[in-house]
This record gives structure tokens, sequence and C-alpha cells, in this order.
């Protein structure tokens, strides 16, 4: 969490949600047909329902990210492939105790949080509307990222065991004037099965633990 | 382009957490104003600013430094790659072989290489070299290039690079970092590294 | 009749006969049901329930984004499996260099431009197309055929049509048997290969293109497989030793049982050539340089010499110069002087190709009639992005 940051319930203060990337088994290039789409459609909504609660709870206002076409879409894409990359960097760099960047293990040491997507965040669809943006990454690559594919025994169909690989699931607020990570949760070897509507319910708020202002970690 | 070269899999993320576990083979830090010696060679770099020292290495006589993790800012020093290497490790010499430095290798190919390198490790098609100028690097006639392409992560990344081929041996220094804000908050910063860079 | 029973059906036509090469031709498809719809309503009303991922894919930096291309790939998806189900689909471009192409549940395919460079004509790329399009569609009765299935082997084949791209997990696995490198292989059980390529063959027979073009995707890509082992001093994969091909016939056996699944009247229909060498003149040159950067010298040479047999170009034999000087021992830069050469001797303003000879002509010693071909690449291209750094290696005019 960055130094100095509180964020209040009913404070007022609102908050945009961006499309959250969900996939569930397979990525979003290069995979060899989706058969988890079943999956990730029943993880998104999963989602959906939890982030529902998550504004009853908090009393702040959450506004969803306007649809984006064209170019819009592509920097929207490339932010949130961004996110990825910066939360990455932080579980690894700072996070992890072992590992960290001796610039960093000083940051921490004074108490200072310095991450940022860069002030391109407040020309996103919808960010003139908002004060923070809510990123949410969840990927269950059952073996691999990127292009990668899924292990061919997924494809046999539901019900059958599926090897794990990744589970990388980060939920990060965003400064919408700055770009800053005011608050970053992310695990990388999470709990739950997004498919089912528990699993789901328990990765939302294993990500939206200790989400400033809500009792959400609590229960 | 350490680590991050073998990132995209969850062999990655293990193997940078598995080699950075123990105290004794943590990142370094890189303080303002010392000398360094980097990539195992006889180059030295004098840091205007803190930069922390990755303890992985992509491939022999090679180094990464980075500010916020090389996802975010990456460089890469190659300390006198010899002629019949390739310039980061090979996952199998057979059965996937990287292109090599030859001793008949032009400075101006030497972009080519790094662009081969790239395309050949990562699968990529998504890759263009922007620019190649002349320019002198550790006291010799080097090869000043930018480059642009888009990684496993999906992520769109920018490139710049300096190379020279001294005695036989190419040196060079590259900075791979996002194109979305990250390229351009560290790439004067970069050159400002790359410019104490000397020969001993 | 239902999708369950068709399939019965046709395993009972394939159960009767006693080899291989005895089956029919390959009928012709069911009625199109439609694609996976999402199940459930989105009551909460976030986002609209459409296909995350294709929103995605669509502003996706690796998307080729070319009207024309893309237009004229789904025309031969048309051609190849009827419009009611390729006005279902929307195909993405995706600027990857291997071979590969994939379909999604909700009608969403990425053809990977290795494949497009693989392709030798319509006919082939819609055999793939419609292979992919009838594995797709023959899943949704294949689990619930799954359980009714008699279990009999059945011939499979045309696995390497359903190829995945790689991913550094999969390759490491196939590593003895170099097809990593090509896309990996689908280990779907016999019966579902099968029923996916009955359907693509299928959609051939009926269609205006020659069917026999599916065995040759396949030869092609075994060679190409073969190439590139024996110029890394491998040994030739034994396609019939490994696991998953254990289940397929060789594939000279292939070949003929896919001869003899497409209808006999067929062999004289169209094989597109011309149309898809116009179409994609264009781009080949960016493909072939995608590939021949993936530093695979046997099986670039086997693909470069597969676009010859239409005739050589400029295109071609700059490709293959460039392939040449990459490797670069002596020996090579040799050859890569001489296809240079060819090239400009076909096109004279073809600039890279130029520069390419100046460089090998650097390399083998021979300075003065490089710094000739370097001024010639200079003069043509003018503002290429290297013009500096080439500039340098002409005489120097001194100052007066």
């Amino acid at each position: 969490m960055k130094q100095g940051f509180e964020l209040e319930a009913n404070s007022g203060k609102r908050i945009l949600v961006f499309r959250p990337s969900v996939s569930v088994g397979s990525q979003s290039t290069g995979g060899m047909f989706e058969p988890n789409a079943e999956w990730t459609e029943t993880a998104k909504s999963n989602i959906q329902v939890a982030l529902t609660d998550l504004q009853a709870r908090l009393g702040n206002e959450v506004i969803v990210a306007p649809e984006a076409y064209g170019e819009d879409a592509l920097v929207v894409e490339e932010h949130m492939a961004l996110f990825a990359a910066v939360s990455q960097a932080v579980i690894d760099y700072q996070f992890f105790v072992g590992n960290r960047l001796p610039t960093k293990k000083r940051d921490n040491k004074a108490d200072v949080f310095d991450w940022s997507l860069g002030d391109g965040v407040s020309d996103l669809p919808g960010a003139d509307q908002a004060d923070y943006g809510l990123f949410i990454f969840n990927k269950d690559a059952y073996g691999s990222t990127g292009r990668k594919i899924l292990q061919v025994v997924a494809l046999l169909g539901p019900g059958v065991a599926v090897k794990s690989g990744e589970h990388v699931g980060y939920a990060g607020l965003i400064d919408l004037r700055t770009g800053d990570l005011l608050w970053l949760n992310a695990d990388a070897a999470m709990g739950g099965d997004v498919r089912e509507v528990d699993g789901s319910e328990k990765r939302v708020r294993q990500l939206l633990e200790d989400f400033p202002g809500s009792d959400i970690g609590e229960e | 382009m350490n680590a991050r070269f073998f990132r995209g899999g969850a062999l990655a993320v293990f193997m940078s957490l598995a080699c950075a576990m123990t105290p004794a083979n943590a990142h370094k830090l890189r303080e303002t104003g010392q000398t360094f010696v980097v990539a195992d060679s006889d180059v030295t770099v004098t840091p205007s600013r803190d930069w922390n020292r990755l303890n992985g290495k992509v491939g022999k006589r090679t180094e990464t430094w980075t500010l916020d993790g090389e996802q975010l800012n990456d460089i890469t020093f190659f300390g006198g790659i010899r002629a019949g290497d390739p310039l980061v490790k090979e996952r199998s010499k057979k059965h996937e072989p990287l292109p090599k430095f030859t001793s008949s290798t032009l400075l101006v190919e030497v972009p080519e290489l790094l662009e081969g390198t790239y395309r050949t490790y990562k699968e990529l098609a998504a890759f263009r070299l922007l620019s190649v100028e002349p320019g002198s690097f550790l006291g010799s006639e080097g090869v000043y290039f930018t480059y642009e392409f888009t990684d496993v992560d999906q992520l769109t990344r920018k490139g710049e690079a300096r190379a020279a081929i001294i005695e036989g041996r190419l040196y060079m220094v590259t900075f791979d970092a996002p194109r979305l804000h990250y390229f351009d908050r560290t790439v004067a910063d970069f050159r400002t590294l790359v410019d104490t860079a000397k020969l001993r | 009749m239902s999708r369950i029973s068709w399939l019965t059906a046709i395993c009972a036509t394939i159960f009767a006969s006693t080899t291989p090469l005895n089956a029919e031709p390959a009928p012709a498809p069911p009625p199109f049901a439609g694609f996976y719809q999402p199940q459930g309503v989105d009551e909460i009303g976030w986002w609209r329930e459409d296909d995350e991922s294709e929103r995605r894919l669509a502003a996706s930096p690796l998307v080729i984004r070319d009207e024309k291309l893309s237009g004229y790939l789904k025309e031969v998806l048309c051609r190849a499996v009827g419009d009611d189900r390729c006005n279902a689909t929307r195909i993405y471009v995706m600027r990857e260099p291997t071979f590969n192409a994939t379909m999604s549940f909700n009608g969403t395919m990425r053809v990977f431009s290795g494949l497009l460079l693989r392709m030798r004509n319509e006919a082939e790329l819609a055999a793939v197309l419609g292979h992919e399009f009838g594995h797709f569609e023959s899943r949704h009765g294949l689990n619930r055929f799954k359980a009714a299935r008699t279990g009999t082997d059945v011939l499979a084949w045309g696995a390497l049509l359903a190829s995945m791209g790689p991913s550094y997990d999969t390759r490491r696995t196939y590593q003895s048997m170099e097809i990593s490198v090509y896309g990996n292989l689908y280990r779907y059980g016999r019966d579902h290969e099968r029923e996916a390529d009955l359907l693509g063959l299928g959609y051939l027979n009926k269609s205006s293109l020659a069917p026999q073009a599916a065995s040759h995707v396949w030869q092609n890509l075994m060679g190409e497989i073969e190439a590139s082992a024996v110029a890394k001093g491998l040994k030739k994969p034994k396609f019939n030793a490994i696991a998953f091909t254990a289940s397929h016939p060789p594939h000279g056996e292939r070949a003929a049982y896919l001869t003899a699944l497409a209808s006999p009247d067929s062999s004289t229909r169209d094989y597109g050539a011309q149309r898809y060498g116009e179409t994609l003149a264009e781009w080949l040159p960016t493909f072939l340089d995608d590939q021949i950067k993936l530093n695979d010298f046997g099986g670039s040479e086997y693909i470069i010499a597969n676009l010859a047999k239409d005739g050589w170009t400029a295109t071609l034999w700059n490709a293959r110069g460039e392939l040449y000087r990459t490797r670069g021992n002596q020996r090579d830069l040799v050859h890569a002087v001489q296809f240079y050469s060819n090239a400009i001797a076909l096109d004279d303003s073809l600039a890279i190709a130029h520069r390419g000879l100046g460089l090998s002509l650097f390399k083998t010693g021979e300075r003065t009639r490089g710094q000739q071909a370097l001024a010639r690449y200079l003069e043509l291209a003018p503002d290429s992005d290297d013009a500096k750094m080439i500039q340098m290696m002409l005489p120097q005019e001194t100052p007066l």
C-alpha cells in the first residue's frame, strides 16, 4: 500500500472498475480452441457477483468502465498488460523478502511504495469520471502463459483433472491522475477454483482482502 | 533481458525466485559514484544513481541491472562475446540453436543478431528495428540502434542499445522497457550510464 | 438426424470396412447447429456476456489488421465449409511465425502468419481451416459420443493439421521429435481425430476445392520437420515410433487414405494456387523474413524451396540469401552472394538484395564490389533505418 493512502468507506470517492481480465485455462492468443470458455464465463459472472458485493460493502461509488473500441481498446489492453507486469514486479521484488531489490529494500524501510502505471491512465475511457481505477487480473493458466497452450488433457472435457500450472491474481487500485499504484493485492498461489461459485468468491475475497476502507478481509 | 527472457512460464517464476532466496545470492546494490566491473569482463561503468544488479544471468559474460524489476526496466551488459557463441545461453544447443556471433559479423549486422536472438528464443514475429546509426562505444567505432517488440507477456517494449566489436569480441549494452511510461522514464539514466562505460 | 446418431452411423460405416483404404468418401456434414452460447443470463448487468478473450484478442498488438487479408481468408473458409458456418465465424490473422490455427467455442478463429507462409494454395488452406472447423464442430457431440462409442480402434490421421502453437512446456516434451518447433499435437483419442477429419473432409468434398490438398499439407509439414532435423545433425524423426503417431498411420499410408476419403470426382477441382499467391504476395516477404529469423536453417530452406516450385522470384532468392548470410560461414557467404545476385537479376530495384549482396561481399573479402552493391542499396533506399551506418562503409569523400 502506498504510504499515506487511506480510503475511507463512504468517502465519496469514485472507483472505476476496468473489465476484469479473467482467463481460465487458456490464453487470449495462441490458444487452441478454448474449451474453457464455459469455465471462463462462469468465473466471470462469479467475480461480478463478488464485485457487486464489494460495492455494497464499501459504500464508495463503483463505476463500470465504458466499453472501449478501436484505438482506445488497444490502449486499455496495453495498460492491463502493463498492470500485470508491474504487479509481478511488485511480488518478485518487494513482497518476497528473500528476493528484494536493494533499492526497494530501502524503500520498504522508509515505508515507501513507489510503483506506477504512468499518467497515461488519465486518458483511459471513463477515467475522467472517477478518482481511482480498479484493475483485476486473474489468470489460471493450466500449463503456461501468453501464447502457450492448455495442457492437452484439459481438452478431454470437464471433470478431467487438469495439471495446474500458474495461478496468478492481482487486484490493484490506481490513482487515475498520476497512475500511481495505491494498493495491490497479489497472490501467485491462490486457492479457490474460480470455476465454482465458492471458488470465485474465495478468489475475489482474497484479491480484495484489505481493500482500503472495507471490512472484507475480516470475515 | 535477464530472467524475463525465461519468463513466461511457471518455471520461470520459480527460477527467478529459487536462485534468489539465500542472502548470499541476493541482488546487489550498485551505488552512485563507484566504479563497477560488469559481466565478468574488462568493462566498467560508474553509475550516477543507484541501481540493482540482478543475480541471475542470461548467458556467459552478461549482467543485468534494473530499477524496478526486469519486467519494467532491463539493462543488460554483454562483456565480450566470442566468435562462435550466441548472445544468451541456449535452451538446447542441438534442438534450439540461437544465431551466433561470428568472426565475420559486421558491426552493421549486430542489430540483426540481437533481433534474431529475441525472435528465435521467444518465437516472436512482432519485432522491428527502428534505427541503426554509427556512434562511439567504449572508445571505438560502434553502432547505436533502437527497436520495438511485443513479448510473450503481450506487453510491447522498446529497446535501445550500443555495441562495438573490439579485437574480435562483441561488447554491447541493451535497455528494454515497456513503451508505456517505463521506457521514457529511464532512458536518460541508461544513456548516462552507458556514457561512462570504459574498457580497462 | 441428431448429431449423436449421425456420428454413430459414420463409425458403423467405418467399422464395417476391412481396411482403411477401403473407406468410403467422407460424407456430407450435418446441418449447422450454431456456436456455443454462454449459459445463463447476466442479471447483475456489469458487462455484457461477450467472449472476454475475443475482446482482448481484437485489442491485441499481435493481430494483423489488414482487411484484404482477413477478408480473403473468410472467403476461403466459406468456400471450404459453406456460408452457414463461415458467417458465424470471425477470423483474426496473428503475427506469429509458427504453423497454427485455432478455433474457440464461440466461433473465433485465429490463423497464424506462419501457417499462411506454409500453404501453397487455397485448397491447402481450406483443408486446414476446414479441419479446424470440423474438430471444433464435432466436439459438442464428442463428449456425449464418448459415452456411446464402441471402443473399437479407429484409424486417426491428420492430427498434425490440428496442431497447437508451441509452448515452452510442451515443446520440451516433444523435443526429440522436433515437431515441437512446428506446433504441438493434440493427443486426441483416435476417435475424436477421426470425427474431426471426417467432417473436415466432408466439407471439402462438398466444396468447390480439391480435398486432395489435405494430404499435401501433411506431406509438406513432415518434409519440413525432417529437413529441420537433418540440418541440425539430428536423426530424422521416426514418426511411427512416437506415442501419438502410434495411433496414426505412417504418412505414406495416410496420404493414400486421405486421397481415398476424398470423393473421386473431385481431383480435377480447383486448387486456387494463383488466387492464393496473389493475395499473399504483399505479405510474403514479411512472413518469410519472420521464418528465417527463427534460426531453423533446414526448415527455412525447405519452405523456400517449396515455394520456389512455382518458380523462383526475386523475393525467394533474396530470402535464401538472407538465410545463408545469417548462418554466415564462409561457404554460406559464397552461396549468399550468388543468391542475392540472382534476386537482383530478376529485380534490380529490390534494395535489400543489394544490401545483402554488399554485406556478403564484404565478408568474403571483396570490399570494392561490396561497396558498389551498398552504394546501389543507398541509391534505392536512401531513407532506410540503417542508411547512415551503411554510408560509413563506403569510401569516405575527402574534404576539399
